[in-house]
């Protein structure tokens, strides 16, 4: 945005207010070849958005390449289109410019907002025609995208937090090779321990990234929840309070720190702890290969007992395809979330096997042998849950609480403002989604 | 429009034909009609839309914007968000403009004098301007990083305490300006050196001739040759720090919580992080309404006290 003469400059004025209408053409410049009609000849060919880098972009590209050889009438076209949010953003354009791709990845906080507004369809007549056994799917990643009795969307990635531990930090500091049991434990006994025995410009625990999800499962440990089932936010009530003066204090007493990114403080060495994704777990674990040990564990138990949500993202069909594209579409979701599939696309990346087939089978029982931190992963998997509806349904909902959190860990503000605010913003926010569940009848 | 008539030969002194008029006319149209087409389909037509849109709650999916009324208005002007961003704007411009402009004046100076190797300083001075906005806020950002990061390094070493620059509600700011300073502050000493050399030579000679020092020369001489350019800077790069966005983005995300969210950063986020097209397009023309306003009391106000030649 160079400015440098008059003329320049007013016509960047008068542009400036396009930035909406501008902006919105932009980011889906590789869809084009989604709306083309597909040849009568030769195999169907669909174009599918995914949102994972790195070693797990690698997997997701192994997924379809697999998928396309494995037979010849429909071809798959991957694009990766950055995280889960732009990935969202970039769909809401293509679906203004109507070039939107035929599947896509959604996470937890995005597919609802799609489902309102009738932007993706329901699987059910699809994964009938493809003789998909839903019954093999773990029940309660499956039901998160049934409504009103409709699929809208199947499980692929999906992960949960998991307690992540240096275990060379922890040997250094006479600390048993475990995760603490309780936060009590932690902050008394371990935090002190570990800072006195790790270097100075290491840090006890690192507070970042997708900080609502993660927060989500230190609330239900304090006994609060964001909201209730009907968009009543409680998060201002005094449980949830309480989980933030928790976290406040452990910026305070110095034992935690908010950072940018928690995985790269922890993957150099600079945090000893921090709670992150399963997703994260092979990356974490091939970054600290020769570097240190990685040990995991399930999240700390608070004042009220165990908590952890699920998360992660789901696969769906955008609305208004051609037929066949429908059907081509479903066949490869269900060889993307097949049990031979998921076994692998698990052991290379760390999400949670959506097929009790895969849990099951011989492979994965032999991989978690060799492997303890998946079997940590997995074994925590049955006492997850699915989250509250201010984060997941309301739009804008997890911003609106990671900027909450960030108030209270960087600016450290009084939990018991912050939330009342945020719990009011939350259910301003949450009204349109009402009107809208109203009118489909939920 | 005067200087876009097509200059006609001399000898026709008599009043142009009917038919000549509407030729000239057809050709005025033709010439103007590029500009205006596209001016009118890619800046006021989404103007006008975006006002419009400040009246609709929208998420960008639905078929439908949804007329809501003032309720856009009435929000955003009430909640403590937009007095933040709004000051955030402020001190972001102010701090950016103002001290780019001082710095670039003096090092404009200093490479006025003909000393050795001037041209290669002028040349790198000049090179992060041409360098994109994204790109430079990544390498301050490995710069800045904490621990590992050159300028933590040397600020530790130094004895002070470790700091994460782009996540410190105190420091994000300050650091987000201190970048766009060393990206912006060659283009403009550049032009300020161009200002420099046109004051003419007599005017300095005339002054010394009759006794003023060298500090009264520049602020008789050299502060008014520099106005018309000084100028021209100030305004340009008010409307430009108003928008600046890549750096932004880049570092901080407008972050830690809102303290370097801007009103263009704001606007961005309210639509494309939040999907609410109704509020970010409130806060679009709340920011088209300011820069004109501030364009326009420059324009009025401040450019008769430039000295033009």
């Amino acid at each position: 945005m160079n400015l440098r003469t008059r003329r320049g400059a007013l016509s960047a004025a008068g542009l400036l207010g396009t930035g909406i209408a501008l902006a919105a053409c932009g980011g889906d410049s590789a869809s084009g070849g989604a709306s083309a009609p597909a040849a009568s000849s030769g195999p169907v060919k669909l174009v599918y958005w995914g949102a994972f880098a790195a070693n797990l972009g690698k997997a997701q590209e192994e997924v379809v390449k697999q998928f396309n050889e494995s037979q010849k009438t429909v071809s798959v076209e991957h694009q990766f289109q950055g995280s889960y949010e732009e990935l969202a953003n970039k769909l809401t354009a293509a679906l203004q410019a109507k070039q939107s791709p035929d599947i896509a990845v959604l996470s937890d906080v995005w597919w609802y907002k799609f489902y309102l507004n009738k932007a993706i369809q329901p699987l059910d007549d699809l994964m009938k025609a493809e003789k998909v056994d839903t019954k093999d799917y773990v029940d309660s990643l499956f039901n998160e995208y049934v409504q009103g009795g409709k699929s809208y969307a199947l499980p692929f990635a999906r992960s949960t937090p998991l307690f992540y531990y240096n275990k060379d930090a922890y040997k250094k500091a006479g600390l048993p090779d475990r995760a603490p049991k309780t936060w009590d434990e932690f902050a008394k006994d371990f935090a002190p321990k570990l800072k006195g025995a790790i270097d100075p410009k290491q840090f006890v625990f690192a507070n970042g990234g997708y900080s609502a999800w993660i927060f989500q499962g230190v609330i239900w440990q304090f006994g609060g929840a964001y909201s209730d089932k009907d968009f009543k936010m409680t998060i201002g009530d005094p449980k949830g309070v309480q989980a933030g003066e928790f976290y406040r204090d452990s910026i305070k007493a110095g034992w935690s720190q908010s950072v940018k990114n928690d995985t790269d403080e922890f993957k150099q060495m600079n945090a000893v702890n921090i709670i992150n994704s399963t997703g994260s777990l092979v990356g974490i674990l091939d970054a600290a290969k020769g570097k240190f040990e990685v040990g995991t564990g399930f999240l700390p138990e608070g004042p009220a007992g165990f908590g952890c949500p699920t998360g992660g993202a789901g696969v769906a069909i955008l609305s208004g395809l051609a037929k066949e594209k429908q059907q081509a579409s479903m066949q490869y979701i269900a060889f993307a979330t097949s049990p031979k599939v998921q076994a692998v696309w698990s052991q290379q990346t760390g999400y949670m096997p959506v097929r009790k087939a895969a849990i099951e089978s011989k492979e994965m029982q032999d991989f978690i042998k060799t492997n303890p931190n998946f079997k940590t992963a997995l074994d925590q998997l049955p006492k997850t849950k699915f989250q509250d509806s201010a984060r997941v349904f309301v739009p804008n909902g997890d911003q609106i609480l990671s900027k909450g959190l960030e108030r209270i860990l960087v600016n450290q503000e009084a939990p018991s403002t912050v939330f009342k605010e945020v719990a009011d913003t939350l259910t301003k926010e949450a009204e349109p989604v009402i009107k809208a569940r109203k009118a489909l009848g939920a | 429009m005067q200087s876009l008539r097509v200059p006609r030969p001399e000898t026709t002194l008599t009043p142009p034909a009917p038919r000549e008029r509407s030729r000239d006319l057809l050709l005025f149209l033709a010439f103007i009609a590029p500009n205006v087409i596209t001016l009118s389909v890619f800046s006021y037509w989404p103007m006008i839309r975006n006002l419009w849109l400040s009246f609709t709650y929208w998420d960008m999916i639905a078929p439908e914007p949804l007329w809501v009324g003032l309720d856009n208005w009435i929000e955003v002007l009430t909640s403590a968000t937009f007095w933040t961003v709004l000051r955030n704007t402020l001190v972001f411009t102010v701090g950016s403009v103002g001290i780019t402009i001082l710095i670039a004046m003096a090092l404009s100076l200093l490479l006025n004098q003909k000393r050795r190797g001037r041209n290669l300083v002028r040349a790198a001075m000049f090179a992060p301007a041409i360098l994109p906005g994204s790109a430079i806020a990544l390498v301050w950002t490995f710069l800045l990083a904490p621990y590992y990061g050159l300028i933590s390094q040397a600020a530790t070493g130094l004895g002070m305490p470790m700091t994460r620059w782009q996540n410190d509600p105190v420091w994000a700011m300050p650091t987000v300006i201190l970048v766009v300073i060393w990206k912006s502050t060659g283009y403009d000493a550049v032009i300020f050196l161009a200002g420099l050399q046109g004051i003419p030579r007599e005017l300095y000679e005339a002054a010394r001739v009759d006794g003023a020092n060298a500090w009264q020369r520049f602020v008789n001489v050299t502060v008014p040759g520099l106005s018309p350019v000084a100028f021209f800077l100030t305004v340009t790069s008010i409307l430009a720090s108003f928008q600046a966005f890549d750096i932004i983005r880049v570092m901080t995300g407008g972050g830690p919580v809102i303290a370097t969210t801007t009103l263009i950063y704001q606007v961005y986020s309210e639509a494309f992080v939040g999907f609410n097209a109704g509020r970010a397009a409130t806060y679009a023309t709340i920011l088209f309404g300011l820069m004109l306003a501030i364009t326009v009391v420059q324009i009025r106000m401040v450019e008769k006290r430039v000295t033009y030649e």
